[in-house]
């Protein structure tokens, strides 16, 4: 067990200090996510009253084509490199690459995330609170395990990019609409914060268990 | 004493056979070489004999083990340098090689001791995409025997290693069980007790060195 933590942790360490050196991803994923809010701030008609409407709508647009950029460059990363053949010829287990990964990927959405939920409430007037952020980051775990294992089953397939979102976002739907719901209500609109909160960490749960099964057949076969 | 013995490999690519009825057996501590032109299905052998994918049919024991059920735990014993270098080009040698430490799990120390053997000692700092093809390739195989494998398989390892390449094969090669795919014949004859040709995917055959030079 501390051998798969360490081997996670360690894939995870090696991804970001790549990502650190390269600036390949994060800062792209900012700029899109505040073109993203920018080109929203003009497209709706935008006061105090809608606000708590249209800005989770606009928030899970722009965290769902991020999530699809970032997961999908873990894993192409790896092929184009020729380095997961690598990684996979040692006795690590593919369970614990797969987690490394997809920590990684959690991490620097997170970052996205980071640049993303301030510019909101800078572009919509909406609170930046304790309880969106939660349902933002609860989301991002299970976004991330169902799109880095998508990711690496579509990497050595041409058409990834067409297919990574095609089998993903059905997938994603649940997290889309708990959270949509549970920042929703954080941002003062009616319904129950906890309940949507709950389903989130059920989803969390069932996706991280059957991508972990999953994983070891996707990377190893 | 066999390390290796392989029983009718055959490996199809959708409708194209890559190799076929392949049958090897490889004694402890024995070099051979596989030679072919290219797509002869010396790649495909190496990458299953490797562990790196599997056979469509066919059997293959390594070490007294299934290959095609115990691979994680062959993986501890088996070294491969694949075609690509397969390396991170934005971490240095050490950290290239640190970070297969863990994945291994052996010690670091081995890092300063592989990278020696290699000659990269004093580019260790250098990020990985920065070196050369050749020094890409050395740093390859030093991952390889990172966790001092029993078997190491080398898929033309000399294609970019320059004049002293042979020389660097003959000390990663000692007191290891060998199996090298190369278009050089002088070079397979130099470091191999016995070469198996390949052509269309199947065996042409065995040779001894002796046999080679006549």
């Amino acid at each position: 067990m501390s051998n798969t933590i360490a081997v996670a942790l360690a894939v995870a360490r090696k991804d970001l200090r790549a990502e650190w050196r390269t600036r390949e991803l994060v800062p792209a994923l900012a700029q899109f996510v505040v073109l993203a809010l920018v080109i929203a701030n003009f497209g709706f008609q935008i006061d105090s009253r809608n606000a708590p409407m249209i800005a989770p709508g606009v928030l899970w647009m722009a965290l769902v084509f991020a999530g699809l950029v970032a997961f999908g460059r873990t894993f192409a990363a790896e092929r184009e490199q020729a380095s997961l053949e690598a990684m996979l010829m040692t006795p690590a287990s593919p369970v614990a690459i797969f987690a490394g990964k997809a920590l990684a990927a959690t991490l620097l959405l997170v970052g996205c995330e980071a640049v993303l939920l301030p510019a909101l409430t800078l572009f919509f007037g909406t609170p930046l609170s304790v309880p969106i952020i939660a349902a933002v980051l609860l989301a991002t775990i299970g976004m991330a395990a169902l799109g880095c294992l998508f990711a690496a089953m579509v990497a050595r397939v041409r058409a990834r990019e067409l297919l990574l979102p095609l089998l993903t976002l059905p997938l994603w739907i649940p997290f889309i609409v708990a959270g949509g719901q549970a920042v929703q209500v954080a941002m003062g609109a009616s319904g129950t914060y906890d309940q949507a909160l709950a389903l989130l960490i059920d989803f969390d749960i069932l996706f991280v268990v059957l991508t972990s099964l999953a994983a070891r057949f996707v990377l190893d076969e | 004493m066999s390390i290796l013995v392989a029983n009718g490999l055959t490996h199809w690519f959708g409708s194209d056979v890559a190799i076929e009825s392949i049958d090897l057996t490889i004694d402890t501590g024995e070099h051979m070489a596989v030679l072919g032109e290219n797509g002869a299905g010396k790649t495909t052998l190496l990458r299953i004999l490797a562990t790196a994918a599997r056979p469509t049919s066919g059997r293959l024991e390594i070490m007294g083990l299934d290959a095609l059920r115990e691979r994680r735990r062959l993986r501890r014993r088996i070294g491969f340098v694949a075609h690509a270098p397969g390396l991170y080009p934005a971490l240095s040698a050490v950290e290239n090689l640190d970070f297969f430490c863990t994945l291994h799990g052996v010690s670091r120390a081995r890092v300063a001791e592989v990278l020696s053997v290699v000659g990269l000692s004093e580019v260790a700092r250098r990020p990985a995409g920065q070196l050369s093809r050749g020094m890409q390739q050395r740093l390859a195989i030093a991952r390889a025997i990172l966790h001092e494998p029993k078997l190491l398989v080398l898929d033309e390892p000399d294609a970019s290693l320059g004049s002293d390449g042979a020389d660097l094969l003959t000390t990663v090669m000692r007191d290891r069980t060998v199996v090298l795919a190369t278009h050089d014949h002088a070079l397979a004859n130099r470091l191999c007790q016995r070469t198996l040709v390949l052509r269309h995917g199947r065996s042409v055959g065995t040779a001894t060195r002796l046999h080679i030079v006549q």
